[in-house]
């Protein structure tokens, strides 16, 4: 780490600098959180007169009516499964064609590379409309293959560069080393490529999840029927239904944001270093 | 086991040609050495045998049989890789037993052969681990047990020692001469080292610029070299060359050097008066002193004592010779030095073609 | 030496080889090609280059999606699109953005990355506290946002009580509407931006540092003539981020204002939901789509081109 004091002793003020200066950012990012979740917990009234405090009556059953109904799980086990089903197959499909590309010499490799890179430089909002009249065509409106296919075929561009990247940085003797053996160019791939490349498995894995967890505008457009909305389509739904009555909106906001919180948590070396190098690397 | 056959083999990218018809017979169980500079071509010719680089050009026959557009696996060679090669993420002994593995051998059977490779080596006790936690001989050795566990025809080693510090590499180079005597397999070794080669080659092959210079054993090619190159790059330190022109001294072929010094030669050398030639003499053939068919001497330029040798660099016609003495010699910066050399130890080159003569 | 043994040793020209052989290593390539390209290359043509493709072709027609495009209108929809105030207004906001990020999140990003690479307690909990609202979707962050703004129970409308004034109701106000989704979007991004700069400072050579400040180079100095030249690359790659997803802004936009009031703060993306999905005008949604590519197209490769060449 860059430590621009050079190990010398900083200063009191300067010690009472940074940590104002950080605490004042810290609270602008968490007091909105912060009251969304207290607010969760509070009446109308209360929320009305006392927005930033601690609830003069605690109110559970906004929470516990949510827990105990069956739209949160629904919305949640709809956004899991796209999410899961759209990793797997981003993460196979990806790595098997970045493996032509870093082993196989073929003739139009690298034109053929640049193809999948085209789909870095814009976001599937570009071609929405015809990519509806085209999951329309197929039959796949208000399915999930219909979220899942086109979230996934945005994703080759980077998931195929990261994916490329990596493998070509593998040691080419370990490739001989796996032809001296025996292994022809599919076995090589499942037994030495895959196995070693756990690391890049989880930063596309992750970018995608997260991407899929998070996403929008596609199932906005392709799912009609609420039973099938994963939870940014059924939050906005739920908030539509529920108007003002902001104390049930604000816990409902609180118990989906609260799945993803806690995993950063968790895993957050793994979601920073895979948020940030799927960034940068691409 | 088998013997090894390459046949006026060429290798070229596009127009470029980098290996100029290369033949050679390899006999079973013998062990081969490939030396030659860096870019001369030896790397790629084996990986021509091993079937990792297509051949433009001519045949390779393993056993009797060509084996130009077969995989290494179909070729039944073993490979040791400069870097090893280790599978990172396998054990040891998943190291050695995976190309068993994937040529169907049952379990029991991989585990026998990996058992049997690793008590050879010594690797008893390190078969549950993943090559990160190996030191750098370790290492080497489970690449020579992974060629050894599935008995190929031929072993192709690719400057197995050269990622290993000075002292490792001489034990692991006893190491492989004693595997070689044990299983006996035909071995084809790559090495830029010529006293890797000589210590462990029953013959070498000096390459240079994609051609063959010569072969020959390890002495051969020390005592008799056939031209300058060989003479230049077998034997440390490196073989003196000096100018020359043939005369004759009392009947007996001689050359006068460029200072009019006279030198020697043996009878047997075929050489014409007048001719102009390069005279090469070993510096370990030098003898202190002023006996001998030859008797020369200059002012001392460099005394380096190597304790057992010292190595003295003097002038001679002009031109910095090196000489090795005993240890126990007293040299000194700038004093006059002497030594003498024998008539049969000079060697006698064409200057025009290079071609020992 | 070499030169006379190269003179000795020319070789008599290659005889043509009598047999050809298969290569070995090329053997297994077809197979492989067979099984591994297409999946990603028909999931990638269907569903990202055709599209694209029928983007360009429907911005040509007016059509309403049903049966084939026949009503052929030539350019019309774009002098539709760039003669529409709506239109004009999310140009301006995408550009607004653009210009927030570069004036305010990016030195807010530099400024908190360079005070969290000090040695201090704590380091960790604030890195993880700014990045905490980059991982929560946008439609939360929309919705958590549209409460605090939310004029009658809201944070804004307690803070406004505090001071005894009369509550503002932001998010309706023309005018203040778009600084409010400003806000929000730097406070959705700015931790991204500031994780650059952390690994961007991780990768300054300290020695570098003391050899200034041997050099007798203040803190400010330090700053200015050492620490952020060697953080260019990483300026210009969280610029180029800051641009291209001010682009394709929407998900933050639609819970909290949907684009109003009067589209005073659409997107791009937000206007082409807008006229385009929501009325089924297909013709002018690609047309927009259209629009939205060139930019893309022509910013990734214009601003690698000039800015990331050396990157």
């Amino acid at each position: 780490m860059t430590d621009t004091t050079s190990g010398i002793k900083m200063t009191a003020g300067t010690r009472l600098y940074l940590y104002a200066s950080l605490s004042l950012v810290a609270c602008l990012v968490l007091v909105p959180l912060m009251t969304t979740a207290l607010g969760g917990f509070k009446s109308l009234g209360d929320l009305r007169v006392n927005p930033f405090g601690l609830p003069h009556q605690w109110v559970w059953s906004n929470y516990t009516d949510i827990l105990f109904g069956e739209r949160y799980w629904r919305q949640m086990g709809n956004s899991l499964l796209i999410a899961v089903i759209s990793v797997f197959l981003t993460v196979v499909v990806s790595a098997m064609a970045a493996f032509t590309f870093a082993h196989v010499k073929f003739f139009g490799s690298a034109q053929l590379m640049n193809y999948f890179l085209i789909g870095l430089m814009f976001p599937v909002a570009t071609a929405i409309l015809p990519l509806f009249i085209r999951i329309r065509d197929l039959g796949l409106l208000d399915s999930y293959w219909g979220v899942i296919l086109p979230q996934v075929a945005f994703g080759l561009g980077m998931s195929i560069l990261l994916f490329r990247n990596y493998f070509r940085n593998l040691p080419d003797e370990l490739f001989q080393a796996a032809f001296v053996d025996g292994c022809g160019y599919i076995r090589f791939f499942w037994y030495v490529s895959l196995p070693l490349s756990r690391p890049i498995v989880a930063t596309v894995s992750i970018v995608t999840f997260v991407n899929s967890w998070n996403s929008y505008i596609l199932p906005l457009i392709m799912l009609n029927t609420e039973t099938k909305y994963p939870w940014p389509l059924g939050i906005m739904v739920y908030r539509g239904e529920f108007g003002t009555e902001w104390q049930l909106v604000l816990a409902f906001i609180t118990l989906t944001i609260l799945p993803t919180v806690i995993v950063f948590f968790l895993a957050q070396k793994h979601i920073i270093a895979g948020l940030t190098a799927g960034a940068v690397k691409s | 086991m088998a013997s090894v056959e390459l046949k006026d083999v060429r290798k070229a990218y596009g127009a470029l040609e980098v290996i100029h018809g290369v033949s050679l017979s390899i006999a079973d169980g013998e062990f081969i050495a490939l030396v030659g500079p860096s870019g001369c071509g030896k790397s790629t010719l084996l990986r021509m045998i091993a079937g990792l680089e297509d051949i433009s050009h001519g045949e390779v026959v393993i056993g009797g049989n060509v084996v130009n557009a077969l995989t290494p696996r179909e070729r039944n060679i073993a490979m040791v890789f400069q870097s090893y090669a280790l599978y990172p993420h396998m054990t040891v002994a998943e190291n050695m037993g995976f190309n068993l593995k994937l040529s169907g051998v049952a379990k029991a059977d991989i585990e026998k052969r990996v058992a049997e490779a690793a008590r050879m080596l010594a690797l008893g006790d390190l078969l549950d681990r993943k090559p990160s936690q190996l030191s750098g001989g370790q290492r080497q050795r489970v690449a020579m047990g992974r060629a050894i566990v599935r008995d190929p025809a031929v072993f192709l080693f690719d400057e197995p020692l050269s990622n290993l510090d000075a002292k490792l590499r001489v034990a692991m180079r006893t190491e492989i001469k004693t595997l070689h005597q044990k299983v006996g397999t035909t071995s084809v070794y790559v090495t830029h080292d010529q006293i890797e080669a000589m210590t462990l080659a029953d013959r070498i092959v000096v390459l240079n610029g994609g051609n063959i210079e010569q072969v020959g054993t390890p002495l051969d090619l020390y005592r008799t070299p056939a031209n300058l190159f060989v003479a230049g790059f077998i034997g440390s330190p490196a073989m003196n060359f000096l100018d020359a022109d043939v005369d004759a001294e009392n009947g007996q072929p001689a050359a006068r050097l460029a200072d009019g010094t006279i030198v020697r030669l043996d009878l047997a050398r075929q050489v014409k008066r007048g001719q102009a030639v390069k005279l090469g003499i070993r510096p370990e053939h030098f003898v202190a002193g002023d006996t001998g068919d030859t008797v020369v001497g200059g002012q001392t330029l460099v005394v380096e004592p190597t304790g057992a040798q010292t190595h003295v660099v003097f002038t001679l016609a002009g031109e910095p010779v090196t000489a090795v003495v005993d240890g126990a010699f007293p040299a000194r910066h700038g004093m006059p030095f002497q030594a003498a050399v024998a008539a049969q130890q000079v060697h006698v080159f064409d200057r025009g073609t290079g071609l020992s003569l | 030496m070499t030169d006379m043994t190269a003179a000795t040793y020319a070789r008599p020209a290659p005889a043509k080889s009598a047999v050809k052989y298969k290569s070995p290593t090329a053997r297994g390539r077809l197979p492989v090609l067979i099984l591994f390209l297409p999946p990603a290359l028909l999931l990638f043509t269907l569903f990202v280059i055709l599209p694209m493709g029928e983007a360009a072709w429907y911005s040509l027609y007016r059509w309403n999606g049903y049966g084939t495009p026949t009503e052929f209108i030539g350019i019309k929809n774009f002098t539709v699109l760039f003669n529409n105030a709506a239109f004009s207004q999310a140009l301006i906001n995408n550009g607004l953005i653009i210009l927030i990020s570069l004036l305010l999140q990016i030195p807010l990003a530099i400024w908190l990355a360079m005070m969290l690479a000090h040695k201090i307690a704590g380091v960790v909990a604030f890195r993880l506290i700014f990045f905490l609202p980059y991982v929560l979707a946008d439609v939360a962050a929309g919705l958590i946002w549209r409460f605090v703004y939310d004029g009658d129970y809201g944070l804004f409308a307690a803070v406004a009580g505090f001071f005894g004034v009369a509550t503002p109701y932001v998010l309706a106000d023309r005018s203040l509407a778009i600084y409010a989704v400003l806000a929000v979007i730097v406070w959705k991004y700015f931790g991204f931006h500031m994780m650059l700069y952390i690994a961007g400072l991780q990768a300054v050579d300290r020695s570098v540092l003391e050899a200034a400040e041997i050099d007798g180079a203040t803190g400010w100095q330090k700053f200015r003539y050492v620490t952020l030249p060697l953080l260019a690359s990483t300026v210009r790659l969280s610029v180029f981020f800051a641009i291209i997803g001010s682009l394709q802004l929407f998900d933050l936009v639609m819970p909290l204002t949907g684009g109003g009031p009067s589209n005073s703060t659409q997107t791009m993306v937000t206007f082409l939901y807008t006229y385009g999905v929501t009325r089924m005008q297909v013709g002018l949604g690609s047309a927009v789509g259209v629009v939205l590519f060139v930019i893309c197209v022509t910013l990734a490769f214009g601003y690698k081109r000039i800015f990331m060449r050396h990157d």
